[in-house]
């Protein structure tokens, strides 16, 4: 563009430094820190060794089960004639509006050594342990890996199976020579993110595990229960090395892909025996993912389980008593922050990094993404070592700033691939018609991402709500968000209030879902 | 009094990213009311040459001027001349009737002043049905008129032409044809135009500019590059052009027994 205004260096500059401050800096402040530390006998202690080892299966065993269970319902909704595929796809992405530790206490609600479907089905109630973790990560990150499936399948191209058809290939043959290279870009993603995202996470490890520890319980103990700062940044480091992976190998997919428009749909042929298969799999699977939220539902209003199994409201007045109201207050307020402010600092990076592209855009680009490569819990700590001393230090500021940046990327690539559909030369347009550059944003451009803006803020709203891995370090007694009730009241055994709070927090998810819905289907009238 | 003739005049102008010279010192003038068609390759340097004119890239050296006055500093708005771009660049979210007033409102006139204005050019590229549809609902060629009729809004005398036919299909493209040229007559406007279809170039131009790596070969009429051709490139470049006329002539005759 003709003598590129000061104005946009200017703001990429500020984008830099910001990025810089609020993610670099701080991870580099922990890195730093292992230095305090002698490294090798973290490393080489009992514990540490037990814990790594135990994260490993729990993340080959999730991935190895999470993987082909969410390619198959993938497979069910967009490759079958299955009825009411809308609501299955519902059904299969509510585990993704409460967090992962209410998967976990879900679980023990449920199948627990006094566990409703222990008595009720008379099982041993041996939930606690590695297969316990196993099945609630199964639960936190197979609807992750079926919308990453589903969305890949629907856009499939059909032309190279009609080709093979007409050319007498066999199934089979079609599958290795059609189907698996298809999808190998995707599996890799999928494969990585999955292991990470179930390494990292330490919800449901840590209300399921009993005895058996991962990496990110340690971490979590030894930062919040020992304070010992040294020793939870080597574990952090050793997390950020699955994230970094997962990271890379995203990348790698992602720069080399991007021919994702359907040339022709997929023909679905009839067949009654897959079709029933398909909705028996579909009907397993979504009731095992509706049970903890029943669980949730039930509890809720019981007096006193397995006591006295009476209609009650004393759970409700006695979370409000502990200042329940207060903590979803906060949330409410983190969440909304968080979505804002979110979605405008993604809003102006992605615009600058399609759409005022210069060899810094790239640079911007790569800092925008760096944040899915930090796992909740090292970037909490990050947080802590390096805002200790600032006035940040302490407030509700903080927890918005760091949920914004935990969850940026995905909100930012949103934005980022929306940004990049508009045809290159409506600024250049405007400028030969005395147009400014703002003025065509403002009038041409935003008005029509305003559905994409509002994903964007629906997914910082709902991931600000039920996370508790990089919030769990920095809030106090005061701005503690309610989701880090949970592990408080399953502490206590609350177990009854700590149902509420998960049930009250996917009520806040789902209603910011529906809103959103309801919000986007009135824009797409509009057109 | 050759630069007092000329509506453009072109001095030296020449365009390098880093090590690489995409044009190369290069002088030729436009007259009022011309058709001049810029004929080469892609990578030749004709997409630069039109962004160096309107002002959307800033030239490595070289003067433009616009009746006599040096426009080589002026932005894109204040050199009265406008551009359509070969994917339309319409602004999907609005109406064909606010896309053509749209800039309109930004130039002092009335709210009422611009939708008559518009509402007079839309009725000229034959779309006065359709000026409440959005550009998402209109075929490419229809598309096409919008971004002329967006263009001729502000009332310039020289339109920049980008290939605005590469992505229509040939009927389309002989009715715009003709439709162009009708609107050159009319308006008097100087028209510039891009293009890599040698057919195209000869039909509706003036003079024709054959460009090859940031280098002019020649400017000249159609007849003039037929009849003497300045060297081998543009011989070749010619004689292809009269050669797909002979082959698709030769069919012609074929399949009509």
């Amino acid at each position: 563009m003709r003598k590129r205004p000061i104005s946009s260096s200017l703001l990429k500059l500020t984008l830099l430094v910001f990025f810089a401050v609020a993610v670099l800096l701080p991870l580099l402040r922990m890195l730093a820190y292992m230095g305090s530390t002698d490294i090798l006998k973290v490393l080489s202690g009992a514990g540490f060794r037990k814990a790594a080892l135990n994260s490993l299966k729990v993340g080959l065993l999730t991935t190895a089960e999470s993987i082909p269970l969410a390619y198959a319902l993938a497979w069910s909704i967009t490759r079958t004639h299955l009825r009411f595929r809308g609501l299955w796809s519902v059904l299969f992405s509510l585990p993704m509006l409460i967090p992962s530790i209410s998967q976990g206490s879900g679980l023990i609600i449920l199948f627990g050594a006094n566990g409703v479907l222990t008595r009720l089905l008379h099982l041993g109630g041996n939930i606690y342990g590695l297969h316990g973790i196993v099945i609630g990560e199964a639960m936190y990150v197979t609807p992750i890996a079926f919308l990453m499936f589903s969305d890949v399948l629907a856009y499939e191209d059909y032309t190279p199976y009609e080709a093979a058809q007409v050319l007498g290939i066999p199934k089979l043959r079609q599958f290795c020579a059609i189907t698996l290279p298809f999808l190998r870009r995707p599996m890799i993603s999928a494969v990585f993110a999955v292991f990470s995202l179930t390494v990292t996470d330490y919800g449901v490890p840590l209300t399921i595990g009993g005895k058996v520890k991962t990496l990110p319980v340690l971490m979590y103990e030894d930062v919040i229960g020992l304070l010992d700062f040294g020793k939870g940044s080597v574990i952090g480091a050793v997390l950020l090395i699955p994230a970094v992976l997962a990271f890379l190998a995203d990348l790698c997919n992602r720069d080399s892909g991007g021919n994702s428009f359907v040339v022709r749909q997929f023909v679905i042929q009839e067949n009654r025996l897959r079709d029933s298969l398909a909705c028996a799999l579909c009907a397993a699977v979504g009731i095992f993912m509706l049970l903890p939220v029943a669980a949730f539902g039930v509890l809720s209003f019981i007096t006193n389980y397995p006591v006295d199994m009476t209609f009650t409201l004393d759970n409700i007045a006695k979370t409000l008593r502990m200042s329940g109201g207060t903590y979803l207050a906060n949330s409410l307020l983190i969440s909304v922050s968080a979505g804002l402010l979110g979605v405008f600092i993604a809003t102006v990076t992605a615009y600058c990094s399609t759409r005022l592209v210069s060899p810094v855009s790239r640079l911007l680009h790569l800092f925008s993404i760096t944040s899915m490569a930090i796992p909740g819990l090292v970037l909490g700590l990050s947080y802590v070592l390096f805002f200790k001393s600032s006035f940040l230090y302490g407030t509700i500021a903080i927890l918005v700033l760091v949920n914004m940046i935990h969850f940026f990327a995905s909100s930012y690539l949103m934005l980022y691939n929306t940004f990049g559909k508009f045809n290159e030369h409506l600024e250049a347009v405007g400028l030969t018609l005395g147009v400014s550059r703002l003025r065509i944003v403002w009038d041409v451009i935003l008005p029509q991402c305003r559905g994409t803006m509002l994903e964007a803020f629906s997914y910082f709203f709902v991931n600000s709500m039920i996370t508790i891995s990089a919030v769990s370090f920095l809030a106090n007694s005061v701005t503690k968000p309610v989701a880090l009730l949970i592990p408080q009241y399953e502490a206590q055994s609350f177990l009854e209030c700590s149902a509420f709070i998960s049930l009250l927090i996917l009520c806040s998810s789902l209603l910011m879902k529906a809103a959103v819905h309801l919000l986007k289907d009135a824009i797409a009238k509009q057109k | 009094m050759g630069v007092l003739m000329s509506k453009l005049s072109v001095e030296d102008l020449s365009k390098v990213y880093g090590q690489k010279t995409v044009l190369d010192h290069i002088s030729f003038e436009v007259r009022t009311g011309e058709f001049l068609s810029i004929l080469g390759p892609s990578g030749c340097g004709k997409t630069t040459i039109l962004r160096l004119l309107i002002g959307l890239l800033e030239p490595t050296t070289g003067i433009i001027r616009k009746d006599g006055r040096d426009i080589t500093a002026c932005s894109p708005a204040e050199r009265g001349m406008g551009i359509v771009f070969q994917n339309y660049a319409l602004f999907e979210n609005m109406t064909v009737q606010k896309n053509v007033e749209y800039a309109l409102r930004f130039h002092k006139e009335t709210r009422a002043q611009a939708a008559e204005i518009a509402a007079g050019l839309i009725r000229r590229v034959g779309l006065w049905e359709l000026r409440g549809k959005k550009p998402g609902k209109l075929s490419g060629g229809q598309q096409q008129r919008v971004a002329i009729a967006r263009t001729l809004a502000l009332n310039p005398d020289i339109i920049l032409f980008d290939e605005p036919m590469s992505a229509l299909d040939v009927d389309t493209r002989l009715t715009l044809r003709r439709e162009i040229k009708d609107i050159q007559r009319e308006y008097g406007s100087t028209m510039i135009y891009i293009t890599h279809d040698q057919e195209e170039a000869f039909a509706m131009s003036d003079r024709i500019m054959v460009m090859e790596e940031g280098r002019i070969h020649q400017i000249g009429s159609p007849e003039e590059l037929v009849s003497q051709p300045a060297d081998d490139y543009v011989r070749r470049f010619v004689l292809e052009n009269l050669q797909i006329k002979a082959e698709s002539l030769s069919r012609f005759i074929q399949v009509k027994p």
